[in-house]
């Protein structure tokens, strides 16, 4: 064989490796996770709940077994893992409590590996194979889409946290748990502009980098192929000029031409419809050429690290703002139970390693979730799924994080849009909007003049 | 303007994407392990540097001093086993996604799959930048391209003009001639196995420098990685230098140009053009392979 010929062969095969690369974190996740599906069952147990202390009602019979997936490797792991700590404080605490209809509950949880394909097959396997009595969703917009497809084949009620395109749940059995409304790219920018405009000073010009994720295009620009518009048109009904509108790659990792543009673009305020770590990374390349906006909002960032990056007084992301259901202070904590319940999740996201241990929107929304679970089943009675789920639309659930939720079947079971608007001020994360939700003593921040 | 500062960016981070290289084009070229565990070293190193700088509250670079070292003796060990069990090009891949996938789960065990950052307290270079001629040199990329740059010439200094740089060569040629004349063959393979894998641990301390560091970012290094080895050459120093510049200037200026989704469309097209047309790489008179 020559040289070049060997060379053109490993060329293929390099080609192959890649694909493998790939495709294969999938595979060899597959084996860990059949052989490591996890069960959470606490049975009767004493507990100790804060001064109190209580002798647990006695759980009997089968355990009632709730099957889910989470993202417990792949891109979603480190959002994922939060859904899991408070999965297994809830599931802990409903059998510390008694149970579920008197019996034990067992949460069977495998890994999709952050794929809406695995979840798909684990979903199936999980309601013909383990035969669970009932679901509850996965992480991650893609995978709760493909979740919610296999329940409503199978006629099976699931609650759900955090899927982003709303208008794609028509199933009248699903139920999300984050209260963004049906309309999210209508609601959440209102809610965020009108927080720019109650200081007074609003911007004048906005700019926007979106995230190609389909549920942050969702929110910049409304349904594809749809008129209805976004968080962009609805910068532009206000009179605010939108001198940037671009988007970028979901695997991004160079940002310093991106900050260039902002830069260049100079916006009065700048809107980040990324995920998890683009908001921190693009400030840090903003930071470096010495630019910052005077204010700028990220749509569904990784609160740790984006926290993290405003730790120099002055720079970084003190004033960047958010959206979010719940924040770790009052008035969201003036019930003591709120308190007992986000400190017992606290210390299982220590316990799991986490860096960032406060209760926020996805652990809000996970808890929340669960909560519809135990309202249905206990409230019908029974465990037929179409019984819990005509149950829940007549009655809705009494939340303990949000208060009382009425599901608007009109409305593909979506309720009223509860979100707030969060900001980093003096280096943590405070609602600041809508007043009557804001922390004590704390306001929107924002100036176009610096 | 912004086209030279997308074409500066991305000749700088091109540096850091040498470095990331380095490691594996001379495992390739040189050994003939197709060592995908590199991958995990670069992830590994940046959470040392990582737990280094937030637990002991040092300076970032100097954890450098403890990578270095420890990745050298990884490497050797690694090389030791694979030379122990005989594994042969195309074993070596299998065997070396094993690793990777191991020593993924196990930084997802150790660090959680929550996201890492140097804060700015303990990493004030992350935000800091020299301007020439209103173009922002960031430091990490500064830093990155000098690394690339001394490292490419030291290696190609090392490989070339030395008598370590000869025994390579003559491994990487004719293991079996090379050790007819004398060479200890396992004893240079399990050097410059430690050697590429310090430089990979290098390139982990550069990525924390920069960047928020998570299990799965060294997935995301795969498309980067690999179009820089096979453009710059198996086990050619110098070519990953060059290719590094070439994927990050082509990229910098594509997104100026074209926009950002460009990007990856942009590494891929030169990736497949080298697999095609030059998969030998660019520059071949320097290779060992």
């Amino acid at each position: 064989m020559t040289g070049r010929t060997r060379q053109r062969r490993l060329g293929l095969i390099l080609a192959l490796a890649l694909l493998a690369a790939a495709c294969g974190a999938e595979e060899a996740g597959t084996t860990t996770t059949t052989a490591g599906a996890t069960t959470t069952t606490a049975g009767a147990t004493t507990t100790t709940a804060g001064a109190t202390t209580t002798t647990a009602p006695e759980t009997s019979g089968e355990p009632i077994r709730i099957g889910s997936t989470l993202a417990l490797t792949g891109v979603f792991a480190a959002t994922a893992a939060i859904h899991k700590a408070t999965g297994e404080v809830f599931v802990e605490r409903l059998n510390d409590s008694g149970g579920l209809l008197g019996r034990p509950v067992e949460w069977v949880l495998l890994d999709d590996e952050s794929t809406p394909d695995q979840a798909r097959a684990l979903y199936e396997r999980l309601i013909t194979e383990e035969e669970v009595d009932l679901i509850i969703g996965p992480y991650g917009t893609g995978n709760i889409t493909a979740a919610i497809s296999v329940a409503e084949q199978y006629g099976y009620m699931i609650p759900h946290h955090t899927a982003s395109l709303t208008y794609a749940y028509t199933y009248p059995c699903h139920f999300s748990s984050w209260s963004t409304g049906l309309h999210p790219n209508h609601t959440n920018p209102d809610l965020l502009y009108t927080a720019l405009e109650s200081t007074g000073t609003p911007p004048q010009t906005i700019g926007f980098v979106i995230n190609e994720f389909p549920g942050t295009q969702f929110i910049a620009h409304g349904q594809q192929g749809t008129e209805e518009g976004g968080a962009v048109e609805k910068a532009e009904e206000r009179g605010w000029e939108v001198v940037l509108d671009v988007t970028f790659p979901t695997a991004t990792s160079d940002w310093a031409p991106l900050a260039a543009q902002v830069a260049e673009a100079d916006p009065d305020f700048l809107y980040i419809a990324g995920l998890g770590v683009d908001a921190p990374n693009l400030i840090a390349a903003m930071q470096a050429i010495d630019y910052r906006p005077p204010g700028m909002f990220a749509q569904w960032p990784a609160p740790g690290p984006l926290l993290q990056a405003g730790l120099t007084p002055g720079v970084g992301a003190d004033g960047i703002m958010a959206v979010t259901i719940f924040e770790e202070h009052p008035p969201f904590t003036d019930n003591p139970e709120v308190v007992e319940v986000t400190e017992a999740i606290g210390a299982a996201l220590e316990a799991a390693g986490l860096p960032y241990t406060k209760v926020e929107t996805q652990a809000a929304a996970s808890w929340t979730a669960w909560e519809y679970i135990q309202q249905a089943a206990e409230g019908a009675g029974t465990l037929d799924q179409q019984a819990m789920c005509d149950w829940l639309i007549a009655n809705g659930a009494d939340t303990l994080l949000h208060g009382r939720i009425e599901f608007y079947p009109e409305e593909q079971n979506y309720f009223q849009d509860l979100s707030k608007i969060k900001q980093i001020q003096d280096g943590e994360w405070y609602v600041v909007y809508p007043e009557e939700f804001a922390a004590p003593g704390r306001s929107v921040i924002y100036s176009p003049g610096g | 303007m912004r086209l030279l500062d997308g074409i500066v960016s991305g000749v700088l981070i091109g540096g850091l994407y040498a470095v990331m290289s380095l490691g594996l084009s001379l495992s390739w070229g040189a050994l003939k392990i197709i060592n995908l565990a590199h991958f995990s070293f670069i992830l590994f190193s940046a959470y040392i540097a990582y737990q280094a700088t937030t637990t002991f509250e040092i300076d970032p670079f100097l954890t450098i001093l403890i990578v270095l070292p420890l990745f050298f003796v990884v490497g050797a060990l690694v090389q030791a086993f694979f030379h122990a069990v005989k594994v042969d090009e195309f074993k070596s891949l299998i065997i070396s996604f094993g690793i990777f996938i191991i020593l993924q789960s196990l930084a997802r065990t150790i660090w959680s799959a929550d996201f890492r950052r140097i804060g700015p307290d303990l990493n004030p270079y992350e935000a800091q930048a020299v301007f020439i001629g209103g173009v922002p040199l960031q430091i990490p990329r500064l830093v990155a391209f000098g690394a690339a740059l001394l490292i490419a010439a030291g290696m190609s200094y090392l490989l070339g003009r030395t008598y370590f740089g000869k025994a390579v060569r003559a491994v990487a040629q004719d293991p079996e001639m090379a050790r007819a004349f004398g060479i200890d063959t396992r004893r240079v393979a399990v050097v410059l196995s430690g050697l590429s894998t310090a430089i990979s641990a290098l390139a982990g301390v550069l990525v924390a420098l920069g960047q928020t560091i998570f299990p799965e970012l060294s997935v995301s290094w795969f498309g980067i990685v690999f179009p820089v080895v096979i453009l710059g050459g198996l086990g050619n120093t110098v070519g990953a230098l060059t290719a590094g510049v070439i994927v990050g200037l082509t990229a910098g200026a594509a997104h100026v140009l074209w926009g950002p989704l460009a990007v990856p469309l942009v590494t891929f097209i030169i990736l497949i053009a080298a697999l095609l047309f030059r998969p030998e790489g660019l520059i071949t008179k320097k290779s060992i392979a």
